[in-house]
């Protein structure tokens, strides 16, 4: 169903395209009067208010994005991930992707914040949406402007993945150390093409292998679930919080497009050293 | 190279071509005077206007002759003139290498080739997948002539050709008018020996560096080595391949006999190799400096602001260049162990 959701998101956006072919592309455009919002909205919000985000959720990106394969992103929480508020689900938009909805994140208290950072590829010069949903069913938005273009279309793989590296995994923690019930924050790191349905070598027999659900559980409890698609970079990164206790075990589940399941495990103990330099 | 004193100029001026109709100016000589004031208006703003007015290019080596792109952003003020570009004129044929960043320009380069020989056009080179190099194609389409590439040059260019010619008209507007990608025919795995007629080239197909498909053309009579964007001079080093793998590279470049040299960008008076030392010494900051903020835990975001800034002064295009350099760097290293 969300895949569905996503594919009409698409054609949606891609029929909208010529709606706007005349625009000037130089100009920065005010992000209420982007003409490829509206459907992308309608589709997945329909008329549910949307409230402006600066208080609830940020996104920082830099404007002129140095390379369109790799645009570094950061969607930060502004309220606290309390048991009574918190933030369930971010949806981060890229308007003009050919599939715009870039990632769907979904955390819970235990997150300890919702934060997600993660790398993405713009196919034009775009908005980026970033949209929170609070336990009681609220929208807030926070929108920033983007130039940058082709890193739809870059080769994913450059460097020619060998088969066997693929869905192979990391854990790199910001800090040495964590301390129980402080939050801590992690990358995951998968090792993975992420083909774009652009990139392909003009076989439309061949279905592009991309992930397409992330999924991070502490202690057997969730931190961090995500439905994601093919607007994030080759070698996909996703750093966030999850709440540490004495000792318990971070694991991630992966799947991509070819029904592939990879599993990575790392068991963290108060005070002992982690990865991540 | 590295000096252009030695070479020889060559001016190449667009010639518009007069459009009238001899029956009216003989019956009407004000129309006589009219169109000789119209030519000579519209010939001076030309002059001033056309970007390629002034197209050059010398000859380094007997018979190797090179354009000198220019180090600032794509704009109507160059019509894509960036790459260096250039020919190896053989007793037979000649071979074209980069025929430069729009149909225009392989144009100009057409222009001045024409200007030196009548010798038939056999080869075109593409020394790798980016639109400051391969764009102006389209121009020899004419002469018929092979188009080579490395043997991963048509699958870059079938994933990139749509999104490059959709930020060339950004870019140029009109300029980009029949700028085209032209499919290479002649593909280089390891390497290959072309022979011009009493004179070989050999072309060099290397591994992963400055991107996935780069080549190189060595003309074994004078012993000159072009590098394509293996070798930056001046203009700020690229890295869309793999850093680690462009400095392989580069340190075997160096291990070749070369007399002289013609960079992707820009041009240096250092002599062989030691023309490879400042892009090899900025590649080697960026791969110990990303490699330390992997180290200090420091996020690609970090990095980016902070690695490699002592080299800023050093380069033309940076501010474009550099921290995608870093990004693609961080992006690579941070999977090490």
């Amino acid at each position: 169903m969300r895949s569905f959701v996503r594919l009409v998101v698409a054609a949606v956006a891609v029929m909208a395209l010529p709606l706007v072919a005349g625009a000037n592309e130089k100009a920065e455009p005010d992000p209420a009067q982007s003409q490829y919002w509206p459907p992308i909205r309608q589709m997945m919000f329909g008329d549910k208010e949307i409230r402006d985000g600066k208080d609830v959720i940020r996104v920082y990106l830099n404007t002129r994005a140095d390379d369109a394969s790799t645009v570094p992103v950061s969607v930060k929480a502004q309220i606290d991930q309390s048991s009574g508020r918190y933030i369930k689900n971010v949806y981060l938009i890229v308007e003009r992707n050919p599939s715009p909805a870039a990632g769907i994140f979904r955390f819970t208290p235990d997150s300890g914040r919702a934060q997600i950072e993660t790398r993405l590829r713009f196919e034009d010069f775009s908005f980026v949406r970033a949209i929170a949903e609070t336990n009681d069913g609220e929208l807030y938005m926070s929108s920033k402007w983007v130039k940058a273009a082709g890193g739809c279309s870059a080769p994913a793989d450059k460097n020619r993945m060998p088969a066997n590296l693929v869905g192979t995994m990391k854990f790199r923690f910001a800090d040495e150390t964590v301390e129980a019930s402080k939050p801590a924050l992690v990358q995951l790191m998968i090792r993975h093409p992420n083909e774009s349905a652009l990139a392909m070598d003009f076989d439309s027999s061949k279905v592009p292998q991309f992930v397409r659900h992330v999924s991070v559980t502490y202690a057997g409890r969730p931190v961090m679930d995500a439905d994601v698609d093919f607007s994030i970079s080759d070698n996909p990164s996703f750093r966030f919080y999850f709440i540490p206790e004495k000792e318990g075990a971070l694991e991630a589940t992966v799947e991509d497009t070819h029904d592939k399941r990879y599993v990575h495990k790392a068991v963290i103990v108060e005070g002992v050293p982690l990865p991540g330099g | 190279m590295g000096n252009g004193g030695t070479g020889l100029g060559y001016r190449v001026l667009f010639v518009t071509p007069l459009v009238c109709d001899p029956y009216s100016m003989q019956r009407h000589p004000a129309a006589i005077a009219l169109a000789i004031v119209l030519v000579v208006c519209f010939s001076s703003v030309r002059a001033e206007t056309d970007p390629l007015d002034g197209f050059t290019v010398e000859e380094v080596a007997p018979g190797n002759h090179v354009h000198r792109g220019s180090l600032d952003d794509r704009s109507p003020a160059n019509a894509g003139d960036q790459a260096n570009s250039g020919f190896i004129i053989g007793e037979r044929c000649v071979a074209v290498i980069d025929p430069g960043g729009s149909l225009r320009v392989g144009q100009a380069l057409r222009a001045a080739l024409r200007g030196i020989t009548d010798k038939p056009v056999c080869y075109v080179i593409i020394t790798h997948t980016h639109p400051d190099h391969f764009f102006g194609a389209a121009a020899f389409r004419p002469d018929n002539a092979t188009v080579v590439g490395h043997e991963n040059l048509p699958r870059a260019l079938g994933q990139r050709a749509r999104p490059y010619l959709k930020s060339l008209e950004r870019d140029l507007g009109d300029l980009a008018a029949g700028s085209d990608v032209v499919p290479p025919t002649l593909l280089v795995k390891d390497e290959i020996t072309l022979d011009l007629g009493g004179r070989t080239i050999v072309l060099h197909a290397w591994p992963p560096a400055h991107t996935d498909n780069d080549l190189t053309v060595f003309d074994t009579a004078t012993a000159t080595l072009w590098l394509g964007d293996l070798l930056f001079a001046e203009h700020t080093p690229v890295v869309d391949g793999t850093i680690t793998g462009f400095i392989r590279v580069i340190d075997q470049l160096a291990g070749i006999e070369v007399r002289q040299f013609v960079p992707g960008h820009g041009r240096t008076a250092l002599p062989w190799p030691d023309a490879l030392k400042p892009q090899q010494e900025y590649l080697q900051l960026i791969v110990r400096e990303t490699r330390a903020a992997i180290k200090a835990r420091r996020t690609i975001e970090e990095a980016v602001d902070t690695v490699g800034l002592s080299e800023a002064s050093k380069w033309a295009a940076f501010d474009r260049f550099h921290r995608r350099n870093v990004t693609a760097a961080y992006a690579e290293l941070e999977w090490e162990e």
